[in-house]
């Protein structure tokens, strides 16, 4: 992605259960935003358009701050009975031409992909994740992030899980024991965090 | 808690031979007076419930010849495989990963404190897998032994089942192992969590791990001696 000049650090968003990053330090240069399964199949079977919404709020503003943008979609496996075209991103989601996808088959977006060798081969170490379900690939996602030491945010109101109490049980597991797993917070305190475009 | 009833015995037949007991994290920093957590104050109550529970699945597995992995987190005594975000967040508690406590350094490879509480101490020829994330699979070369051992379901237990457990069951899964979770035998600090974790594991019917005890556990391996 071309980025013009240094990139400025943002102010520390507040989230729970710290102000995110744990340190203070990120900006659009170490940021990158993940979007996961924001496919229409998802969407429909969760019936989370409320959240893809949101998560396109959030690739806009991402985009117009010149974050890196990852998008991860499970491909459509041959026993799948969902049509071909359900499995394409949501209907309400545009991504940017440099946009980095990743394909993977299963719950975990690194999980044999090469998107753990892209974020750190551009000096990526805090995420926003976003995407569906909640208590699936992006939690599973999430947690394999977390092991590899990277500073997660999840932005709650861009994700939904399996059911609401899913949805809100794994965000409190995310952030049990100060964190343990990065921090949560919703779409405005990401905004209110971001310097003027 | 009426979850295992439609779960278990899924994986049919069961091959004691292709499957392992896996033990996660049942260190003394973790569940023993003294430890971490308990020097935090936290309650240590829930995952010192579970010891037992936990003796007999694996006196059971024992007696049935199955492999045994033991997993300790914990971090080189440098702490150069101590991510910042990871210590940070652990001294907000006043005692971090690394700091000198009551059974020594935190999760620091080699103290007191890391090591396996003795009442679920590993015997040799059991796995003993060393592991610096939550999940028993990052970094480590648990996939490898497993494989080798042509290993294909792996029966969970251990702590905490929001956590370590839960993170090494979706990995699991994410590898083409079935795992099975024996609910009786693992728990979280916070029971609401673990009453979570469980309600999560049974989204997509199951499709990260199914659920059972450590009766059914019991059941099956018996039921397994006399097929083939």
């Amino acid at each position: 992605m071309p980025r013009s000049g240094p990139a400025l650090a943002h102010k520390s968003v507040a989230a729970d259960p710290y102000s995110w990053p744990f340190d203070g330090q990120w900006s659009s240069g170490d940021t990158a935003l993940l979007l996961l399964g924001l496919q229409q199949c998802a969407v429909d079977a969760l019936q989370a358009r409320e959240a893809v919404l949101a998560a396109r709020d959030l690739l806009l503003l991402a985009h117009e701050q010149d974050i890196a943008i990852y998008a991860a979609r499970r491909e459509a496996g041959p026993d799948s009975d969902a049509a071909p075209a359900a499995w394409q991103w949501a209907r309400d989601i545009a991504l940017p031409e440099d946009a980095e996808i990743i394909t993977h088959a299963g719950d975990n977006a690194f999980y044999r992909t090469g998107l753990e060798a892209s974020l750190r081969s551009a000096g990526i170490r805090n995420l926003l994740i976003a995407g569906l379900p909640t208590d699936g690939l992006v939690h599973a996602t999430q947690r394999t992030a977390n092991d590899m030491g990277f500073e997660c945010l999840a932005i709650s109101d861009a994700c939904a899980g399996t059911t609401p109490a899913r949805h809100a049980a794994q965000l409190r597991i995310t952030i049990f024991g100060n964190g343990l797993f990065g921090a949560v917070a919703d779409l405005a305190a990401v905004r209110a965090a971001l310097n003027p475009a | 808690m009426g979850l295992s009833a439609p779960f278990w015995p899924s994986i049919q037949p069961f091959d004691v031979r292709r499957s392992a007991l896996v033990i996660i994290d049942m260190q003394v920093d973790f569940c023993a007076p003294g430890g971490w957590v308990d020097q935090l104050g936290e309650d240590v109550s829930n995952t010192r419930a579970v010891i037992g529970p936990i003796a007999e699945a694996l006196a059971d597995a024992r007696a049935a010849g199955m492999v045994v992995v033991h997993t300790r987190e914990g971090h080189k005594p440098d702490l150069s495989d101590l991510p910042a975000n990871k210590q940070w967040r652990t001294r907000a508690h006043g005692l971090g990963i690394g700091d000198r406590g009551a059974s020594g350094r935190i999760l620091v490879q080699g103290e007191p404190g890391w090591q396996i509480i003795p009442e679920l101490a590993p015997r040799p020829g059991e796995i003993i897998i060393d592991k610096p994330g939550k999940s028993s699979f990052y970094r480590t070369d648990l996939e490898d032994q497993l494989r080798a051992l042509g290993i294909t379901c792996l029966v969970v237990t251990g702590v905490t089942s929001d956590c370590c457990v839960q993170s090494t069951i979706r990995d699991g899964f994410e590898r083409g192992f079935e795992c099975v979770l024996l609910a009786d035998c693992t728990a979280a600090v916070e029971t609401q969590n673990h009453l979570a974790t469980l309600d999560i594991l049974s989204a997509f019917g199951g499709r990260w791990g199914k659920i059972s005890d450590r009766f059914a556990f019991r059941q099956v391996i018996a039921g397994a001696g006399r097929g083939g």
